[in-house]
């Protein structure tokens, strides 16, 4: 009885750990390649910042210094800044059970195998998944926020604007009370997007989805994780201190999914000596690294 | 005991199944086409592709033969390697480099760096910590 005990409880410190090395890996996986290289970043010219992804765990180390991070004031109200230099890489790992049509789409989404059985995400739409042909396709919402390399938000009187360094691009977030639109008259990559306070949290709720995206990069073996034009999304952000943002995504999609999926809560810092750069798709890159990651692949014969 | 055992062989399988699960997700665009051996090659700089989504260099080796064979070195995004002190400028043409990485399958001349060494200076990674950056790559 006694071993039994001392089984369970090493094994629910090994799950938990294991998540947490997991989770803490999407999460940290590019900053911990820059530090892993040994090397002092390329610095930026006087008066200019490099962008999140651009520096390292030094230097990130230093600017929460210089900018005087610990105990600095903030309005809970004001999401302004630049946060973080990842996203929330896996957060839609284990689906809600799909309906008829959610099964079916998520089956077409299986792509072709490499020569030795592997899968592979040759059907992904942005083409960003492992083995996938890059076309530079909107990754859309909320595939976006999953795997960015940072954003910014800028709040104006009457929206919330969100930068994004991943593909270089935004979404507006209008606060001006206006409504969802019922029927949509064109679908969006990001979506139909407002915004509201509900104490300190900020609620963001969009619909008028373009259904091609995918919610995440998923795993090949898993296929991509679909969804219909009817989904909607809400997110929930809450600043709890100068360089701590909380998040939150519901999304909810009765065609495809019969329980909403909401993703656990993931936390993205502040990067204080950042500013958002240019990481474009440009489709003379992504064809030539198509090109290269092809002939590596053995997947075209030379 | 006997259940002890068998609990002890579960959660090594757990511990196993959740370090493969880990290398997993540290694929991003895919590692099909390399070995997961490390080794070294030497080279001259023919071309640097400062590209997204990830920086390739161009290089020249001579083999047993003294044929030169075309090599391609894959790092990680442009972003990742200004972080980890490299930029479109840091190697030209011309340059002598040492590379450590993960080599192509069946010989094939291409490598997913480890490290660059010029001068005997390395330029990205360190050649006497095998592996590290290699492996928190994508």
């Amino acid at each position: 009885m006694k071993n039994r005990i001392i089984f369970i409880i090493a094994l629910v410190a090994v799950l938990a750990l294991s998540s947490y090395a997991f989770a803490r890996g999407q999460g940290q996986n590019g900053p911990n390649a820059q530090a892993a290289s040994g090397q002092a970043s390329i610095p930026f010219p006087p008066g200019w910042k490099p962008c999140p992804r651009c520096q390292n765990n030094e230097d990130r180390r230093q600017d929460t210094i210089k900018y005087k991070v610990p105990g600095h004031a903030f309005d809970p109200h004001d999401l302004t800044g630049v946060w973080g230099y990842d996203g929330i890489g896996r957060a839609f790992s284990k689906p809600p059970e799909f309906t008829p049509l959610g099964k079916q789409q998520h089956e077409a989404t299986f792509g072709e195998k490499t020569p030795d059985g592997s899968p592979t995400y040759s059907k992904d739409t942005s083409g960003r998944g492992p083995g996938s042909k890059i076309n530079c396709d909107p990754m859309g919402w909320p595939r976006l926020y999953t795997y960015n390399y940072g954003f910014e938000f800028i709040t104006l009187p009457d929206r919330v604007i969100q930068f994004f360094e991943m593909t270089h691009t935004f979404r507006t977030i209008w606060t001006d009370g206006r409504k969802l639109p019922e029927d949509p008259p064109e679908p969006r990559w990001l979506g139909w997007n407002v915004g509201r306070w509900e104490g300190n949290i900020f609620v963001v709720e969009s619909n008028g989805y373009d259904e091609r995206s995918w919610l995440d990069a998923s795993r090949p073996a898993d296929g991509g994780w679909t969804h219909s034009p009817d989904m909607r999304v809400v997110e929930r952000y809450r600043r709890v201190d100068y360089s701590t943002l909380e998040s939150e995504v519901t999304v909810i999609d009765p065609k495809t999914y019969k329980q909403p999926w909401a993703t656990q809560k993931a936390v993205t810092k502040l990067v204080p000596g950042a500013e958002i750069g240019e990481e474009f798709c440009v489709p003379s890159d992504y064809s030539s690294f198509n090109d290269d990651y092809s002939t590596i692949s053995g997947s075209k014969k030379k | 005991m006997k259940i002890w055992r068998r609990s002890t062989g579960s959660l090594l399988a757990l511990v196993l199944a959740f370090a493969l699960l880990g290398s997993v997700a540290l694929a991003h665009h895919g590692r099909a086409g390399y070995s997961n051996e490390i080794s070294t090659v030497k080279g001259t700089v023919t071309e640097v592709q400062w590209k997204n989504p990830h920086v390739f260099i161009a290089f020249d080796v001579k083999d047993d033969k003294g044929n030169v064979v075309h090599w391609l070195a894959e790092l990680s995004s442009p972003a990742t390697m200004l972080a980890a002190g490299m930029s479109r400028t840091t190697l030209k043409s011309g340059d002598e480099i040492v590379i450590k990485g993960k080599a192509g399958l069946e010989s094939a001349p291409f490598t997913l760096v480890d490290s660059i060494t010029k001068d005997g200076k390395a330029i990205v990674g360190d050649p006497n910590a095998e592996g590290r950056f290699v492996n928190s790559t994508r």
